[in-house]
């Protein structure tokens, strides 16, 4: 439970979120994540190897997923990622979190909108 | 376990040096009579020894699409890909042009006539392949017609320093100015470095096709033939040989190598495990 108590809107924090969602959809190795991330078009900046490796490698040690090497008929063997129920569960508090955000965005929107318009 | 005297051979990209010589120390400590014995090779090279015949135990390399193109199946079974990096510009303080180069005038920097610049050997070492892969991608994403050729000519030729390893030492020694290298080599050697755009500096796996444009022709493993490589996203590999006696230690030290102890040893000398 205590993953759940530390959620921070942050667009590095968000890639947590991002990710376990990912995951929760198809296990995948870190190269064909950030392949998805990219073409899922979650975030406007590009995305940064390095930071998914390391968040990867984060949530390995924190549970929320679970990683083994997959080794494939052909082509190298990689570290294979799955979501663990710890994940899934702080994946359900990232979607409350993100709808909060969301409604919050819209109310500075609506008001600058309002403020411009009048 | 009774480990009386057993030896190990490692082979080992160059660029991988101070890794594995850091996973060699932790591995011993734990392995009291086991002595490892690390050989530097470019990666090319290195694959198209145990080609001709010599052995070793275990072999890391700078491209994991060797294992393929040169050792799979017959020399080694598995192999794991357990590192990236990119290609960046390294330099130091006294370079020629180093207070003004940067991301986007690099390459006009290097183009200086009073500049001197190089690359390792693109048969023998993935780094010096990668680097024409740059130029080319370069050329595409600064519409810059020629600039391939422009940065060939400039440079070095490749057999002056054929190693990326050599290449460091001659920049350290000051013979040249500026030297295509990995980054995780220039942060070991406390050396500057200019980042370039990740369109082009293959670290990006979301650039995969991107890279794929570039095309280098190398020597085959056919004497006289050549084959042409595609860009990939940089991926470092270890796998073991067939021929080692000892499969149970080599197994246990590609797990050190690959696991919590190896990204601790990998980040600390700037390379990013994966």
């Amino acid at each position: 439970m205590s993953h759940l108590q530390k959620i921070t809107f942050s667009s590095d924090r968000l890639i947590e979120a991002q990710l376990l969602l990912l995951l929760q959809i198809k296990s995948s190795h870190g190269y064909e994540l950030i392949q998805r991330l990219n073409d899922a078009d979650f975030t406007i900046e590009e995305v940064d190897p390095a930071t998914i490796y390391r968040h990867l490698r984060r949530m390995d040690k924190e549970e929320l997923v679970k990683s083994h090497w997959e080794t494939g008929p052909s082509g190298p063997g990689r570290r294979l990622y799955t979501v663990t129920k710890s994940g899934e569960e702080l994946l359900s508090q990232w979607t409350i979190n993100i709808k909060q955000q969301k409604e919050k965005l819209a109310n500075f929107l609506k008001t600058y909108e309002q403020y411009h318009n009048s | 376990m009774a480990n009386n005297n057993y030896y190990l051979k490692i082979m080992n990209a160059g660029a991988l040096h101070r890794i594995i010589g850091n996973c060699i120390e932790v591995f011993m400590q734990k392995n009291l009579e086991v002595t490892l014995e690390m050989k530097g090779v470019g990666s090319r090279e290195g694959a198209k020894r145990l080609l001709s015949g010599e052995k070793c135990d275990i072999i890391a390399l700078a491209d994991q699409a060797l294992f393929a193109e040169l050792l799979v199946p017959d020399l080694v079974e598995d192999y794991f890909v357990f590192a990236t990096d990119q290609i960046v510009i390294a330099y130091d303080h006294f370079s020629r042009g180093s207070k003004e180069i940067n991301s986007e005038n690099w390459a006009d920097i290097l183009l200086q006539p009073e500049v001197i610049f190089a690359r390792s050997d693109h048969n023998l070492d993935p780094c010096g392949y990668r680097t024409l892969m740059v130029w080319q991608l370069a050329e595409k994403l600064y519409n810059r017609p020629g600039l391939t050729h422009e940065l060939d000519s400039a440079c070095l030729h490749y057999s002056t320093y054929p190693k990326s390893l050599d290449l460091a030492g001659a920049l350290l020694a000051g013979k040249v100015d500026y030297a295509f290298l990995y980054s995780s080599e220039a942060k070991q050697l406390g050396l500057p470095y200019i980042t370039l755009p990740s369109k082009i500096n293959l670290s990006n796996p979301a650039y995969a096709d991107y890279y794929d444009q570039a095309a280098v022709s190398v020597e085959s493993k056919i004497p006289g033939k050549n084959i042409i490589i595609h860009g990939k996203p940089i991926e470092f590999a270890v796998g073991i040989s067939k021929t080692t006696q000892h499969d149970d230690l080599a197994k246990q030290f590609v797990d050190l190598l690959t696991g919590h102890e190896g990204h601790a040893i990998l980040e600390e000398c700037g390379m990013i495990p994966c």
